[in-house]
């Protein structure tokens, strides 16, 4: 017998009963409201040796199911047994599995006695301490020892060669705060100047910059930024100090064009690399990788994402004779429990629940509501409330509408907490203050729940998710922006029939990448996911879906995967306005990113496209993009600026111009203190909806969507424009609901002023200084801030700019700009400004969240 | 009734109507948010200055002028005063009602 024909025995027959045993009892321990069960389980039968000398066997397997037998067995040795040998032994066997961030939990926990290594006998100490070693990667920047698990070893032994690397593992396996160390171990002890970091929400990338400042014990010698100025990046080309940048893709090229040739990174990290697939902005991320080689193919590039089918197709656009390497794991690091439950018949209080695991059932218990849930989202928060009382439970629902709702469910089934915690109060302050007086939020974080999703501003949403990490907030209800980048994890996770975005049942991948969060390596020993309503074919049309691995695939390759659709495309658009063309969406992007790169190489055939496609479809995108460059006569440079917006719309806006019977003046947006601001913002947009792209839609709304631009440049806070707008909507006699209109303002602000404006209103100003030139008007040419940069920051003045140097969140920085008189303050003067009065913001009535994080910041500063 | 004629600037009208249909061809040649040129100020601050209310449309002086959004989606010509205060005023409303 083989041993791996063993090992499946062992766990399929010889150990069946015991593991059956001691899993529905380990489950158990972690749900909350179940009836009891009779006969009562008990483990005072398990045969311990027995099991955990199994436990040893399956540990050397590499197969995923005999991994989670041996974790389950080591957890449930330590959690359940009474004798100190048997917890003992379990946490042998965790090392074993190099799992020594849950033996710290057990110690940690009191499950398990401190100095483990001083009860073990002389062999396995001497095991152990050699494991621990092998274990264990030496930081080279502080000249500490990290103790490792197997995928972190590999990531780190191999991740020291030069060349590109993609790795992949499941969410709770440590990785992002492995690249992290690394990432400072490459800047502070090799020869990276400069490296780019690339995250695609900014949320993540907030969230990175927080961690990274943290992790940094040496301020004084790395700049860590997420902001896109050329300043941090020139001093440390001059070598004063090394510059870590923490970017969004469209952030990278924000920079990129600022620094024109100057740009190149020595290091480029890739978190949530599988985003390369995301239809509109994957084809922005893939650009701005390429951006980053071209401008030096020596580049050292450093993939991550979860669970992935195939890291390595990352690696095939890596510059010719550049080694490139794959480091993906499987194992889990945390065991994840399948639940899912079923209404008990004619009694709708009671729900079973069964633990579905390699394609067998156990019956866990049955759960007890505190009331009938009438309709699925009730259904959703009974049963989150019930299982999960104890905290640390997210809510999946569909969209943040739901979410709201949801979450107010959840908090009628809870007491009122006794006592006021301070920072649940600060945080309603600050969704009061920062948001609107009666914003939902504010009444369920007293109550210890919460929502959270997309549009929501950035200090908010982080501030939730540390609070939720803390255990203070114990539910969280969340939408699909949860798997679009958020570093989250939970002990619980309850779903029913998620949907991706607006209305798309999940794909098994997303739907696994959700559930991959259950689990919290290092707080818990396991992770549970809850699915409700299993059978029900409108929530879960295929069933609740099997494990399965994301597979990554370009976004621009998955587009012409579709066939025909993309040449049909490019002929139209070549041909018509394109008010008329179907499916812009889908293909604008990728047709911008075709046309670019075939205007830089000639043909498509010599580009890494090529290497995925057959010559005849090349052939065929050649001929379209051949017809539709005869009608272009600016340049690949300014079209490489501007990703995803096709070069023949630049053409055409400057023909446009070139046409314009007008004082030039006029084309040019006047700046926003000036009466004609917003107006003239109507007829920019306009302009670009004409000739450049139908960005602004419905055309209906252009007005609205002018003045949330003209609104977000001057400085507005978020309060500021839903108390606007609530003004206009009393003013007017039109209704409304205070949550639709409250989403809904940060929903423009988000996705007209922060996504939109800046991407087409740059290619405009570029296209409009190029006309400029051409007249000999540079003098209407300013060398300020870029309009693409001044709106994704939501930036005009000066004094607002410095504060976001600081480091601020752009709600603290308008906060404190509200109180500040001058609008031309250096950073300097405004740090000046704030040390001088930093005492007195309470009594200004700034929220206390914001002061903290100004002091935050000021520390980092005077470090 | 006999036909008012009305100079504005330079450009003198035998008629108060083909006045207001100049400056109704000058306004659409603009989008919203231009500036108005100073040849068609002279012209814009001629007819101003025969607005029923023309001290106060004025104020303390004009900038410039220009074109920007009215009521119900329509366009119109704004005065921007040296104070930085701004007005609309119609066409019909300078030229008629005198």
């Amino acid at each position: 017998m083989e041993l791996s024909d063993f090992q499946s025995w062992l766990l399929n027959e010889g150990i069946r009963a015991d593991l059956d045993v001691i899993t529905r009892l380990s489950v158990r321990n972690e749900l909350d409201n179940l009836e009891p069960t009779t006969p009562a389980l008990s483990s005072e039968a398990i045969d311990w040796p027995r099991l955990l000398f199994a436990g040893s066997i399956l540990a050397r397997s590499d197969q995923r199911s005999d991994q989670e037998a041996a974790l389950r067995i080591a957890t449930a040795a330590i959690s359940l047994a009474n004798k100190a040998q048997v917890k003992d032994a379990g946490a042998v066997l965790l090392g074993k599995l190099s799992n020594f961030r849950a033996i710290a939990l057990a110690i940690d926990r009191s499950l398990l006695a401190a100095d483990l290594n001083g009860r073990l006998g002389v062999a396995l100490r001497l095991e152990a301490q050699r494991r621990e070693m092998d274990r264990s990667i030496l930081v080279q920047s502080s000249g500490t020892w990290l103790q490792v698990n197997d995928f972190q070893q590999r990531f780190w032994t191999n991740a020291a060669e030069n060349g590109w690397l993609s790795a992949s593992a499941p969410t709770a396996c440590g990785k992002t705060f492995l690249v992290l160390q690394w990432l400072i171990d490459q800047v502070m002890a090799c020869e990276t100047k400069v490296a780019v970091y690339l995250a695609p929400t900014r949320a993540l990338v907030s969230e990175i910059e927080t961690n990274l400042n943290n992790l940094l014990d040496k301020p004084d010698l790395i700049e860590v930024s997420s902001l896109p100025l050329p300043d941090k990046y020139n001093a440390a080309r001059a070598g004063t100090k090394r510059l870590i940048l923490i970017f969004t893709q469209e952030r990278l090229h924000l920079l990129a064009n600022v620094l024109g040739n100057k740009f190149s990174t020595d290091l480029l990290i890739v978190d949530e690399a599988h985003k390369i697939g995301d239809n509109q902005r994957g084809v922005i991320l893939q650009d701005a990788i390429e951006r980053a080689t071209r401008a030096n193919p020596n580049l050292k590039a450093v993939f991550i994402s979860p669970a992935t089918q195939n890291p390595e197709e990352l690696l095939t656009d890596a510059p010719h004779g550049v080694e490139t390497i794959a480091v993906d794991s499987d194992t889990s690091t945390v065991i994840q429990n399948l639940i899912v439950a079923t209404q008990v018949p004619r009694r709708s209080k009671l729900w079973s629940l069964t633990l579905r695991q390699h394609g067998s059932a156990l019956q866990v218990g049955t759960l007890h509501l505190a009331s009938a849930p009438v309709g699925y989202k009730k259904r959703l928060a009974f049963i989150a409330a019930a299982a999960g009382e104890r905290g640390g439970t997210l809510v999946y629902a569909n969209g943040a509408a739901e979410s709201e709702e949801v979450a107010n469910l959840i908090s009628q089934l809870l007491p009122k907490l006794d006592n006021n915690d301070s920072e649940l109060s600060q945080l309603a302050e600050l969704a009061r203050k920062g948001v609107h007086k009666d914003f939902q939020l504010a009444p369920l974080v007293e109550r210890g729940v919460a929502f959270h999703y997309g549009n929501m501003p950035s200090l908010l949403r982080l501030e939730i998710e540390r609070l939720f990490r803390s255990g203070k907030i114990r539910f969280l209800v969340c939408t699909s922006t949860l798997i679009e980048g958020v570093n989250l994890s939970c002990r619980t996770i309850v779903v029913r029939g998620p949907r991706k975005g607006k209305g798309h049942p999940m794909e098994p991948h997303d739907f696994w990448n959700l559930a991959g969060r259950a689990g919290r390596w290092g707080d818990e020993f396991q992770g549970n996911i809850i699915c409700i309503d299993p059978e029900d074919k409108q929530a879960w049309p295929d069933g609740v879906p099997s494990r399965s691995r994301y597979p990554i695939k370009r976004e621009s390759d998955a587009v012409l995967e579709l066939g025909d659709g993309i040449v049909n495309y490019l002929y139209e658009r070549g041909r018509s306005d394109f008010s008329s063309i179907e499916d812009a969406d889908k293909f604008e992007q990728v047709g911008a990113y075709l046309l670019t790169t075939f205007m830089r190489l000639g043909s498509l055939s010599k580009a890494n496209i090529a290497k995925r496609h057959d010559t005849a479809s090349i052939a065929k995108l050649d001929e379209a993009l051949r017809i539709l460059v005869t009608h272009i006569d600016i340049g690949v440079d300014i079209a490489s600026r501007h990703p995803g917006v096709s070069a023949l719309g630049l053409q055409r806006l400057l023909d446009a111009f070139r046409n314009y019977k007008g004082d030039v003046e006029n084309l040019l947006p006047a700046e926003v203190a000036s009466n004609d601001s917003y107006d003239r913002f109507v007829t920019i947009m306009e302009r670009i909806n004409k000739h450049l792209f139908l960005a602004f839609t419905p055309e209906t709304r252009i007005r609205l969507h002018a003045l949330i631009v003209f609104k977000w440049l001057k400085g507005y806070s978020l309060s500021r424009m839903i108390s606007d707008s609530i003004q206009w909507h009393q003013d007017v006699g039109r209704t409304f609901k205070l949550p639709e209109l409250i989403r809904g303002t940060m929903e423009l602000i988000e996705q007209i002023a922060r996504f939109k404006a800046p991407k087409y209103f740059s290619a405009y100003m570029d296209v409009l200084h190029l006309y400029l030139r051409e007249i000999g008007r540079e003098d209407l040419i300013s060398d300020g801030l870029d309009i693409g940069t001044q709106l994704e920051f939501g930036i005009s003045s000066t004094t607002l700019l410095s504060l976001m140097e600081i480091g601020l969140s752009r709600m603290s920085a308008v906060a404190v700009y509200e109180k500040i008189a001058r609008d031309d303050l250096t950073k300097e003067e405004s740090i000046e400004w704030i040390v001088e009065r930093i005492d007195q913001f309470e009594s200004m009535g700034i929220p206390a969240i914001i002061i903290r994080e100004v002091r935050e910041r000021l520390t980092l500063f005077n470090d | 009734m006999l036909a008012k004629p009305i100079t504005l600037g330079p450009m003198h009208f035998e008629k108060r109507s083909d006045a207001v249909a100049y400056l109704k061809d000058m306004l659409h040649r603009y989008d919203v948010g231009d500036k108005v040129s100073e040849k068609d100020a002279v012209i814009l601050r001629a007819a101003l200055e025969h607005h029923p209310n023309s001290v106060a449309k004025i104020g303390c002086g004009i900038h410039y002028f220009s074109v920007r959004t009215a009521d119900y989606g329509t366009k119109c010509f704004w005065v921007n005063r040296s104070d930085g205060t701004t007005e609309k005023f119609s066409i019909t409303g300078s030229i008629h009602t005198r």
